[in-house]
């Protein structure tokens, strides 16, 4: 997701583009997730996966080759066709991540909610003049 | 909603307490909560307080290093039962109590290495109360698209279970 980087000095040095930004980038096109989908039905030709678009084979071979790249597809070894198929570890790890990475936050900020109130209500408790409790805050 | 959705702003998935939404290369959370901005950032940089709340609902969090200064090191570690543990690390870049601090958030993805980038905190005293940013930078809004559509392609694709018996037949 992010390109890695190093620190040196506080200048911050992006290092070789990391896999999972290339995976992500790979994402961003709708011709290449509906490719993706095909492909979870089994694998397929290029014939095959350009044939629902309105596009040339070398348009698609293009398409595969940034998936490829991004090793979200392989070729089969067939000597007669090179059949394209899904890599369903890699999807399924950059899939489950993103959720992963959205709950983090959402729910931190949640526990971190309940945790502040439980504090505060335990102040309230605890002191009755409280002087550092504001009197603008609302109950 | 506190935070007005502009052309570059995209929402992604805001609830009615926490604002989600991407901006050209960043993924901000927003939430403000009842409390002081001492009280919000002393959870944040207390290495006994932390555990209280970091990670998501099912989560217990340690404190394994947290040298707070330019450059310290941090390391958390995540345990869930279902899981084994994760380790969360990094190193403050900048901080600049109780407003705003920046570290580097890493983790390992199977597969892939380790993964992670730069985030900024914000803390806003709004009147007594706290308004928290955390602002995930990715490196761009190509990266972003992806990432969340790689959901839209499990949702396509349907359960993991019957693709990868798909994939067992050869």
């Amino acid at each position: 997701m992010y390109s890695t980087f190093q620190l040196y000095n506080h200048e911050v040095i992006e290092t070789e583009e990391d896999a999972l930004s290339k995976t992500f980038a790979a994402l961003a096109d709708p011709t290449r997730r509906a490719i993706l989908a095909r492909l979870a039905e089994g694998e397929a030709s290029v014939k095959d996966l350009a044939a629902p678009f309105e596009m040339t084979q070398p348009a698609i071979s293009k398409h595969l080759r940034v998936l490829e790249r991004a090793g979200l597809i392989e070729q089969g070894r067939q000597a007669q066709w090179r059949p394209r198929r899904l890599r369903a570890g890699p999807l399924r790890e950059i899939s489950e991540w993103v959720n992963q990475y959205r709950r983090h936050w959402e729910e931190s900020f949640e526990r971190l909610d309940s945790y502040l109130r439980e504090l505060n209500d335990k102040q309230e408790q605890g002191n009755g003049d409280d002087d550092d409790r504001d009197p603008n805050r609302p109950r | 909603m506190e935070t007005t959705m502009t052309e570059t702003r995209i929402d992604r998935g805001s609830t009615n307490t926490t604002t989600i939404y991407s901006e050209g290369g960043d993924l901000v959370f927003e939430r403000t909560f009842d409390a002081p901005r001492e009280q919000v950032w002393k959870a944040f940089m207390d290495p006994d307080l932390v555990p209280r709340w970091w990670g998501p609902h099912g989560t217990t969090t340690k404190v394994a290093e947290m040298d707070v200064r330019p450059r310290g090191k941090w390391r958390y570690v995540s345990s869930a039962p279902d899981r084994d543990d994760v380790a969360f690390y990094g190193e403050y870049l900048e901080i600049d109590p109780p407003a705003r601090f920046e570290w580097t958030f890493m983790f390992d993805v199977e597969g892939f290495g380790p993964q992670g980038g730069p985030e900024t905190f914000l803390f806003e005293d709004l009147d007594g109360r706290t308004k928290v940013t955390s602002i995930g930078h990715m490196g761009s809004a190509e990266a972003i698209e992806g990432a969340l559509a790689s959901g839209m392609i499990a949702g396509a694709i349907g359960t993991w279970d019957r693709l990868e018996a798909l994939l067992a037949e050869g």
